[in-house]
């Protein structure tokens, strides 16, 4: 038999384990329902959860409306109305390719994340909590009857939405818009109506798990966006599709979560797993489940090739040595902003980085700064050693190199969202369990960072840093033209055919992670100097997904001229608004800009496939089958 | 069995539940066209990917030139001697014609010395360009070499894929349907091409073809498959002429 005083212990754990396990599975249950109705994997599916607690918020706590009526119209109808705008904005997107379905919904989380901060500021706001509070003893543990309603509650909503899929009409056609909405659409059921209906559910769950996660850990926008990602855990143990399992993963997250607390309470370096418990588990179930279980539901596309113009050689040049000229005279006229322009150097090495992977080579990193932050933090461990400065850089950057071939094993089983979702996860593990450990930031602020004994002053360190910029370029040149830049290329576009001619594109993918790890080594590893210190927050996975969707405002540019683009419009222009509410809109512009962006893609994608045809046929499909039959063999 | 082909022997593939490919026996010699046809769904495009390894066979095995090569990985196969194309084009869209082609060489030299995966040797880039404009000579390309294939029509992308394939160091080549989507002009064209590399260059060649026009003027072997199953092989008119292969593919056209 247990003894009595360790079961003791541990009950009450589970209780609390059940509690948010079951919030976490109602957040997780919409997520997937979602996904498995529009091929839309919502990363902004905590922005919804967010807006419906600051709904309540205004509704409970600013309008005194008494909370069982604010709590219904969160649900009811504050969540749904998200979903509408959220089907509506995403329905262009159902032909993109996955890096751009992603960069559309990062760019919601982005920029309604800002909204909120703008409007309620970043403190969090007390949210007291509604639900009874008053205790029953179940098996010699208290347990607050708040608790017990919520658990029935989300296991009622489990149990009622599987039914619901399975058994109801409008959940068999779910079920079919996916695989199929021309086929379900000839059965009469227009898909955008049962999609809508499907984001209007997801929508309404993820608003209800949103108010009552901020009864625990008050209102702040951040806080919850990232809680609701932490429902990306137990949608893995679902495998991303099903609904029960799902809501098995959830409770398994939150009881495993409560009880860690307890056993590494005194283990300092794992002090933040408890929290980051959900990120190891959607990590482990990318990288261990069974690859044929793990399908992407809606499937992957390459990108469509568009004509596009080529500057003139003349023209090249000249800009070229346009470009040259300014970088050189930049110190001479931008006077205290300077050292913004170091900075934005060392971005364009960050963004190259990315670029080669992303754009070259058609993979996909959310957690890019994580490298940088390797090579960051390394960097200032062996300039403290007295390491020569610039062996402190280059080993930085190589430090980087191994790091990056870790990451590299998701991307050689995974492809597109799923390999998203397991560098996402990587990221978060990586700030919450390794950055403040010894190994790299050790648990301050910030550690130092020193400049080369020859370049301590600003201009000296400018003028360093975009040396370095030079030769990352060239290395990237070099790169694109040898034998494996023809390789990253083509597998881009067809990897099973590069393999089936003879070159292992396992080889191609650890090779382009290795660089592009090395280069954002040596970003982290410049980054630092640029202010005399490197802070672990300047890479963490929320600065990460800022990168991509920066990336991604860049349009159809080619590597050089986005990475050039980004780094000016991640630093150089908020350096020059001097208004502070100004500045603040600046992340809801680059949101809103990654939206527009993803959007314009998703038309050109779908127009270039014929699919305007196909589009307005299918909705017309939707209304007359017949019709729409004969109208769409008309178009072809 | 001989050391100069491509064998299958007792190949069975199940997915699930379901029997794509059952017992099938082929022999795909160097210098000879060997067709495989069959209605859709007989299970032909699994045989292929079988061969190139991008199915694991769930019984049988496969050799190439007397190696057992049923657990070898597709780049290691394509370094052994055995090319393919693709019923769905699998072309480097972004890619111009050129560097496609070009692909079908380099590509096999990447795994042949430490990294050769990143960079060529001056011999290699020789080679590579010569076998690039042969096959692009040979398959009448020389008017679209700066093209990007992403925006080539669907008979200009098979021609590229078949010249891709061409130019890669092969000696067995997989054709998976390549004369779909081809008008009357293009397909002869494309029966010339595919003999002149068995006569000239001494390849072998197995076909995947629904153009009956086209199997009936290269082919001299052909294979039969329905559901999985070889239902009969032979010489052409052998094949064409048993009731078997009537009922399940020919059909009355024929007659």
């Amino acid at each position: 038999m247990w003894d009595l005083p360790a079961v003791n212990s541990f009950l009450p754990l589970i209780v609390v384990g059940l509690v948010s396990g079951s919030v976490y599975s109602l957040a997780a249950l919409g997520l997937v329902l979602t996904y498995k109705t529009s091929g839309i994997f919502n990363f902004a599916h905590g922005i919804v959860a967010a807006l419906g607690a600051f709904a309540f918020y205004e509704l409970r706590d600013r309008h005194g409306m008494p909370w069982p009526i604010a709590f219904v119209l969160c649900v009811v109808v504050v969540g749904p109305m998200l979903g509408v705008i959220l089907e509506r904005l995403t329905r262009g997107l159902a032909g993109a390719p996955t890096a751009t379905k992603i960069v559309a919904t990062l760019g919601v989380l982005v920029g309604v994340q800002q909204l909120l901060i703008i409007r309620y500021g970043a403190a969090t706001l007390a949210f007291p909590g509604f639900l009874p509070a008053r205790r029953v003893r179940i098996a010699s543990v208290n347990v607050e009857v708040g608790q017990l309603i919520v658990m029935a509650a989300v296991l009622g909503a489990a149990v009622g939405l599987s039914l619901f899929f399975r058994l109801s009409r409008l959940g068999r056609a779910m079920r079919g818009v996916v695989d199929d909405p021309s086929l379900l659409a000839l059965t009469g059921t227009d898909p955008v109506v049962v999609r809508r209906w499907a984001w209007c559910i997801g929508a309404a769950f993820a608003s209800a798990s949103g108010v009552l996660l901020a009864t625990s850990v008050g209102l702040d926008a951040a806080v919850l966006t990232l809680l609701v990602v932490q429902a990306f855990g137990a949608a893995a143990v679902g495998l991303f599709t099903s609904l029960p399992l799902t809501y098995a993963g959830g409770l398994a997250v939150g009881i495993g979560a409560a009880l860690s607390t307890k056993y590494v309470g005194s283990i300092s370096w794992l002090s933040g797993l408890p929290a980051s418990l959900p990120f190891v588990v959607l990590f482990t179930v990318l990288i261990a489940a069974p690859k044929r279980r793990l399908v992407q539901v809606a499937p992957e596309r390459a990108r469509r090739v568009t004509a596009t113009r080529q500057l003139g050689a003349g023209t090249k040049r000249a800009g070229l040595a346009v470009a040259g000229v300014v970088i050189v005279l930049i110190p001479a006229v931008v006077d205290t902003k300077l050292i913004t322009y170091t900075q934005a150097f060392v971005y364009v090495i960050v963004f190259l980085s990315l670029a080669l992977l992303e754009r070259t080579s058609g993979q996909i990193s959310l957690a890019h700064l994580g490298f940088a932050a390797v090579g960051a933090s390394t960097f200032s461990r062996l300039t403290t050693a007295g390491t020569p400065w610039l062996v402190a850089v280059l080993v930085s950057a190589l430090v980087a190199v191994p790091v990056g071939a870790l990451v590299a094993i998701p991307a050689i089983r995974l492809s597109g969202l799923h390999l998203a979702l397991a560098t996402f996860g990587f990221g978060l593990l990586l700030e919450r369990l390794v950055f403040q450990t010894s190994l790299m930031f050790g648990g301050g602020d910030s550690v130092p960072a020193p400049r080369p004994s020859i370049a301590q002053g600003d201009v000296a360190y400018y003028y360093v840093v975009v040396a370095f910029v030079a030769a990352a370029i060239a290395l990237v040149v070099v790169v694109h033209r040898s034998r494996l830049g023809r390789f990253l290329r083509a597998m881009a576009d067809a990897p099973v055919a590069l393999a089936t001619y003879g070159t292992s594109v396992i080889a191609v993918k650890v090779a382009v992670f290795c660089i592009s790890a090395f280069l954002a080594g040596l970003a982290g590893a410049l980054l630092g100097p640029v202010v005399g210190r490197a802070a672990p927050q300047s890479f963490g996975a929320f600065p990460s997904l800022l990168l991509v969707v920066v990336l991604a405002l860049q349009g159809r540019a080619g590597e050089y001229r986005a990475a050039f683009g980004a780094a000016i419009a991640l630093t150089i222009i908020p350096a020059y608004v001097t208004n502070d509410s100004l500045l603040e809109w600046f992340p809801v512009m680059f949101g809103v800009g990654a939206i527009a962006v993803a959007l314009l893609e998703g038309r050109d994608e779908s127009a270039q496939a014929g699919g305007r045809l196909a589009t307005a046929a299918a909705r017309r499909i939707g209304r007359s089958p017949i019709a729409a039959r004969l109208a769409e063999a008309g178009a072809r | 069995m001989t050391a100069d082909a491509l064998h299958v022997r007792g190949l069975r593939i199940v997915f699930g539940g379901l029997v794509a490919v059952d017992g099938v026996d082929l022999d795909v010699p160097v210098g000879r066209l060997t067709g495989l046809i069959g209605p859709n769904g007989a299970g032909k495009t699994t045989t292929f990917n079988a061969c190139t390894g991008l199915v694991r066979p769930t019984e049988g095995i496969v050799t190439l030139f007397g190696r057992d090569i049923t657990l070898t990985s597709p780049p290691a196969r394509a370094r052994l001697g055995l090319g393919r194309t693709f019923q769905r084009m699998e072309l480097y869209d972004r890619l111009t014609v050129e560097e496609n082609v070009a692909l079908g060489r380099e590509a096999n030299f990447a795994g042949r010395r430490a990294l050769g995966l990143l960079w060529g040797t001056r011999a290699e880039r020789a080679e590579i360009t010569q076998a690039r404009d042969e096959a692009i000579e040979l398959c009448g390309l020389g008017g679209l070499r700066g093209q990007r294939c992403g925006v080539l029509s669907t008979g200009q992308r098979r021609l590229v894929e078949l010249a891709r394939a061409l130019a890669g160091d092969f000696r067995i080549l997989l054709l998976d349907e390549p004369s779909s989507g081809l008008d009357v002009r293009e397909t002869e064209a494309f029966g010339r091409i595919l003999r002149a590399a068995v006569e000239d260059r001494g390849a072998g060649i197995l076909l995947v073809e629904h153009d009956m026009a086209l199997v009936t003027s290269v082919c001299e072997y052909v294979y039969v498959l329905d559901f999985g199953r070889l239902i009969a092989e032979g010489a052409l008119a052998d094949v064409t002429s048993s009731p078997a292969v009537r009922t399940a593919y020919l059909g009355t056209e024929v007659a």
